[in-house]
């Protein structure tokens, strides 16, 4: 590299250090800054010159040239910010520890937090979100479930009437009917809701929320309703949850299965969230019945398909280690603030 | 259904421990709610005699019992009347437990030396009894320990019995189960007796009237029998399956009914006019007092059972006053029935009276095994009460039962089920659980014809689930689903839901959820005198609470409700939201109309005091702005909020309706000072607003199009009026956007002020305006024009001016 230029930059960098170092009013920063920093400034000219270097001397100088640039700036702004600040040399910087302007969060209902979580695991598998009224038939309700009106089955739940053929629905199931009214199959939906059942104490309210599932299609299988409950289980509490499908009764399920899975809070070993079993009941479930299918039209032949409940206060106990049932309704904001 | 370990053994042979068996029947439908050991505790208790009673010196009811331990003679203090010389009773001695709990001490009882105590059966949990200390053999050899004298350990297992399982509320179900699952043989058991006694047809006689509601009624008699209390082991029994112990004859009847699960009933044979029975509906108005003492009145939905001159009993349901059984009953006339499911249901349901019997009669009780429970209560009415039994049963089985003959297919329920499983596999399920098959052969089909107590198998489908249950549902594969996207898509409120959660959660909202259902008193202070739209409400026929009674027509109740709470639970500064159906009754339809409904409330401090801000209360202007930013960023265009009074639970000054176009879409303002007064919360300052969810939906537009942005630079004056106070801004603002035509790009307000420096009955207001075209930079000139176009018409419409300086 050609020493002239090199010895030229360097006394320019020492002169410029010098005299930035003099300065004590910060009026004197800016002309400075353009006499040394500048477009027209002396570093600036000085590198200009780089141009007049042989190809293979350039890079080199280059990079030299562009340190001390780098260097005298850095050494500005410092002194820059110490002349600001009103003390030479001796900088208080922001004080982060300041809160900052917070805007105002607030929160969504756990069981609403919930409801979305499971809507979402089985929209990813292609179910689609569907409703229906609260006020439902009794139809609806009971009598296309295959639970006609002297069933023993009815004692299962005890029901609020609004008339003699309406009442509250008391699960989410009559939308199954209500969807495989108005739709051929293949039929894959998912359906969240209130239901209400005339129970109130210390584990039970009288409105509560339940998620409904239904697939219908060609050559269904038992199999793969263990599949996708599997699947669902496993995507909600973690893939290591161990579960078990235990024959049950449902009117409109056959056969119907109750899906278990292992005690979060004990681990098996038996606590009293589990009754001393060590196992917790999550969904109830079933290959749908054909006698329901006789009440939609559909050829219990030709088709099969599967259906899921599930209560959606007790995943939001077990997710969230919740011991009253009664705090969902009650909406006390140190409740709510913590989701 | 609870019942004990050793009974199941009597009739299964169980090589299981008991958490084993527990599992085996949980996975085979029967789920087990709970295992309890019973008699476990029995250390430190043994046989002991009494050898010598004597008075307790300073007690009149206890007796000092000297009593012979097997290895010492000892003294305890005893209170129980039948407690006397020479009789044998377990003893506890210190270091013991009770059922309870209680750890037995030595001590003094009124300062006399008690080395242990006598115990009555309920003190060891045995049963309830607790009339005096339990009595042992004479037999027994003092000092043998309790528990190898009684038939312990031994576990109680509460199973829960689902509706279509009837048979298995019974010990000889389950043991049935038990049976299939694990492979090991039924047992037989003891029943009938040699009947000593006269030919049954020459003492009474059945006569059914109604063989649909009574298919088939058998009696048997017996003669001198001995009334008197029921040995331990039965009444043990009968406790750990909560039944409780009356008298040898009726305790018989409730082992059989628990035992083999048909429900049977012993008559007075003597209270019986003409010794004979017929079975009738009863008739509208006939009155029949039950053994509980109650009278009722009765109609044709419920079933009798009659001597020849009055009813006796309601058919599977409970017996009468006038023909049970007491102490100084001689002869009895035991029935096995079975009733129609469906009959006895409806007379139940209609005298809402529900027994252990019409538990199970009407979820079908089996009809082939009416004869056999009989032989099994003969068996015991013998063994326990004596007597003579009449030669013969007298069955009238009116209506005859076919078993179905049930069609299935082994590769349409290994379709159903995912499975492979081969046909002689199945048929070996079928066998385990008493059925039979037939073959006519065809290879893909085989007849399977189940036995009288399976009730609730009647179609292929439900011998798909027999496969499944023996086969073990943990053996069937876990499948991935193959799922065909459906037709049809979401509803769009769904999707607006979404969104709107998250925006109110970002405007600081938290989310809160009530009750659908509130007391009718709760609109009131919303609705004032005269009732409204609020008050068409959807009445619940049966109300837990009056609170409870209807259903919501407005979200309002349940918000000011939720801010009560919190307000008395020191939090002051809310702000709630809720997503949620109302309901309105509407006339000539069965089903109300459901409204979905977004509602919220503001109230306390907006901004609390802090080094970047000052305090300031929640005010109009807060909600107000929230919504508009709400309603813009769903993709609302072109809303506006119109000054209303008279909206419902709002203040009359300060409301609006919010309006697309001519259609209300929500209301938004303060809580009217009754409303507030209503849920005790302090004046001024609790903002309110509703928006109908079905009236955003169709304001929104139907898509979003995109308009390409000015290229050209905008032009921006500032227009600061003074005006009459009670000019709204709103008027301002129209008159600007009508005379800036389409060149006009924004208006924003940017001060406002009303105060001494000005004319009281004026304020001061300023907008910055900004101008823009697409077709080229601005003229200053052009937009000149325009502005005071605007300062113009303002002038004339409402005499604002222009503020000098
Ligand atoms: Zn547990």
């Amino acid at each position: 590299m050609d020493n002239t230029l090199k010895d030229q930059l360097l006394e320019l960098e020492k002169r410029a250090n010098d005299e930035i170092d003099a300065i004590n009013d910060p009026s004197d920063l800016e002309p400075f800054r353009i006499k040394y920093l500048g477009k027209k400034g002396a570093l600036t000219s000085l590198m200009k010159s780089l141009g007049t270097l042989s190809h293979e001397e350039r890079p080199e100088a280059g990079k030299f040239a562009n340190q001390i640039k780098v260097n005298l700036s850095r050494h500005f702004q410092d002194v820059k910010l110490s002349l600001e600040a009103g003390r030479g040399g001796d900088v208080a910087p922001m004080d982060v520890t300041l809160p900052g302007r917070e805007p105002l969060y607030g929160h969504l209902h756990p069981i609403t937090l919930v409801i979305k979580e499971v809507c979402l695991i089985f929209s990813r598998m292609g179910f689609r979100v569907v409703k229906g009224p609260n006020v439902e038939l009794d139809y609806y309700n009971f009598e296309a479930l295959n639970l006609p009106k002297d069933h023993p089955a009815r004692d299962m739940q005890d029901t609020f009437y609004i008339s003699q053929n309406v009442v509250l629905r008391t699960h989410t199931s009559p939308i199954q009917v209500r969807v495989m009214e108005t739709q051929k199959p293949p039929v894959s939906v998912i359906a969240p809701g209130k239901v209400y059942r005339r129970d109130s104490d210390v584990s039970h309210t009288p409105m509560f929320h339940q998620v409904e599932g239904l697939l219908v299609d060609r050559d269904v299988s038992f199999g793969e309703l263990k599949g996708t409950l599997t699947h669902f289980i496993h995507q909600m509490f973690g893939s290591d949850t161990r579960l078990r499908f235990r024959p049950s009764f449902f009117p409109f399920t056959e056969p119907s299965a109750e899906v278990d899975i292992r005690c979060v809070i004990c681990g098996g070993k038996g606590c009293r969230t589990c009754s001393h079993t060590g196992w917790l009941e999550i969904l109830g479930s079933g290959m749908v019945d054909p006698e329901v299918y006789g009440f939609v039209d559909y050829d219990p032949d030709g088709y099969s398909g599967f259906a899921f409940g599930m209560g959606i206060e007790r995943i939001a106990m077990l997710k969230y280690g919740i011991d009253d049932i009664q705090l969902f309704f009650k909406n006390d904001m140190r409740f709510l603030n913590q989701f | 259904m609870k019942v004990s370990l050793n009974w199941l053994k009597e009739h299964v042979d169980i090589s299981l421990s008991p958490e084993e068996l527990g599992h085996v029947l949980t996975m085979a439908g029967l789920e087990v709610e709970g295992i309890e050991a019973v008699g476990q505790n029995l250390d430190h208790i043994l046989a002991a005699k009494i050898l010598e009673v004597t008075p307790h010196p300073n007690a009149d009811r206890l007796s000092l019992c000297r009593v012979d331990t097997g290895t010492d003679i000892v003294q305890v203090v005893c209170g129980a009347s039948n407690a006397t010389e020479g009789v044998l009773a377990p003893l506890i001695l210190p270091g013991g437990k009770l059922s309870d709990g209680t750890k037995m001490k030595e001590g003094r009882i009124r300062g006399e030396i008690s080395k242990g105590m006598l115990l009555a059966e309920d003190e060891m949990g045995l049963t309830d009894d607790h009339a005096g200390i339990m009595i042992l053999p004479e037999s027994t050899t003092p000092g043998t320990p309790l528990s190898s004298l009684l038939p312990f350990p031994d576990w109680v297992f509460d199973v829960s019995i689902t509706p279509n399982r009837p048979d298995c509320a019974s010990v000889l179900g389950i043991a049935r189960e038990i049976s299939a699952n694990t492979g090991k043989p039924l047992k037989s058991f003891e029943h009938g007796v040699d009947a000593k006694g006269p030919i049954i047809d020459g003492l009474t006689s059945v006569s059914i009237q109604d063989p649909d509601g009574c298919p088939r009624y058998a009696a048997a008699v017996v003669q001198d029998v001995c009334l008197k209390p029921a040995p331990f082991w039965m009444r043990y029994r009968l406790f750990q399956s909560g039944v409780r112990s009356i008298s040898n004859l009726v305790d018989v009847s409730n082992y059989v009914m628990l035992e083999m699960g048909q429900p049977l009933h012993a008559f007075d044979y003597d209270r019986l006019g003409e010794n004979r029975i017929e079975v009738r509906r009863a008739e509208k108005g006939e009155v029949f007092t039950t053994l509980d003492g109650v009278k009722r009145d009765l109609d044709p939905e419920t079933l009798l059972i009659c001597d020849g001159e009055k009813p006796v009993a309601l058919a599977g349901i409970m017996g009468g006053l006038n023909s049970e059984i007491h102490e100084k009953t001689k002869n009895i006339l035991v029935e096995s029935a079975f009733f129609d499911p469906i009959t006895i249901r409806r007379g139940s349901k209609r005298l809402g009276l529900s027994t252990e019997a019409s538990y199970r009669f009407e979820r079908g009780a089996d009809i082939g095994g009416v004869i056999s429970s009989l032989n099994r209560a003969l068996y015991f009415i013998n063994l326990l009460a004596g007597g003579v039994t009449a030669k013969g049963i007298m069955d009238n089985y009116s209506k005859p039962f076919t078993a179905p003959r049930i069609s299935f297919r082994p590769e349409k329920a290994n379709a159903v089920l995912g499975t492979s499983i081969s046909k002689s596999a199945m048929k070996d399920y079928f066998h385990a659980l008493e059925m039979k098959v037939v073959e006519d052969g065809n290879q893909d089909n085989l007849y399977v014809i189940p036995p009288t107590f399976r009730v609730d198998i009647k179609r292929e489908v439900d011998l798909v689930e027999e496969v499944a249950r023996l086969h073990g549902f943990d053996n069937i594969p876990v499948l991935s689903p193959r799922i065909t996207p459906s037709e049809g898509s979401e509803s769009p409120d769904l999707l607006l839901r979404d969104k709107v959660r998250t925006m109110m959660m970002a405007f600081g909202f938290s989310e809160i959820i009530t009750y659908s259902f509130v007391s009718p008193d709760s609109v009131n202070a919303l609705v004032g005198e005269t009732p409204g739209a609020l008050n068409a409400f959807t009445r619940i026929m049966n109300p837990l609470t009056v609170d409870q009674s209807v259903l919501r027509t407005s979200l309002i109740p349940g918000l000011m409700e939720t801010a009560r709470y919190n307000i008395l639970h020191e939090m002051e500064d809310l702000k709630l939201f809720e997503w949620g159906k109302v309901f309105f009754d509407r006339e000539n339809e069965l089903q109300p109309l459901e409204k979905i409904c977004l509602a919220g409330i503001i109230l306390g401090v907006h901004t609390e005091k802090s080094w970047y801000n000052k305090k300031r209360p929640v005010d109009f202007y807060d909600v107000k702005g929230t919504l508009a930013v709400l309603l813009k960023g769903l993709g609302l265009e072109g809303f506006r909020f119109k000054q209303e009074k008279d909206l419902p639970g709002y203040d009359v000054s300060i409301s609006s309706g919010i309006y697309c176009d001519d259609t209300r879409i929500g209301l938004v303002g303060f809580a009217s000072p009754e409303v507030i007064e209503a849920y005790e919360l302090k004046m001024g300052h609790v903002c309110l607003f509703e928006l109908d969810v079905a009236a955003m939906l169709s304001a929104l537009p139907e898509k979003k199009t995109f308009v390409p942005f000015g290229k050209f630079p905008a032009v921006h004056r500032d227009l600061s009026l003074v005006l009459d106070r009670r000019i709204e801004c709103g008027v301002i603002m129209d008159i600007i956007k009508e005379e800036g035509r389409d060149l006009l790009e924004s208006v924003h307000v940017f001060d406002l002020y009303e105060g001494e420096r000005i004319d009281q009955s004026k304020k001061a207001i300023s907008f910055k305006i900004s101008f823009r075209s697409d077709r080229g930079t601005l003229d200053g000139e052009a937009v000149n024009g325009l502005y005071e176009a605007m300062v113009e018409k303002i002038g004339q419409k409402t005499g604002g001016k222009l503020r000098e300086g």
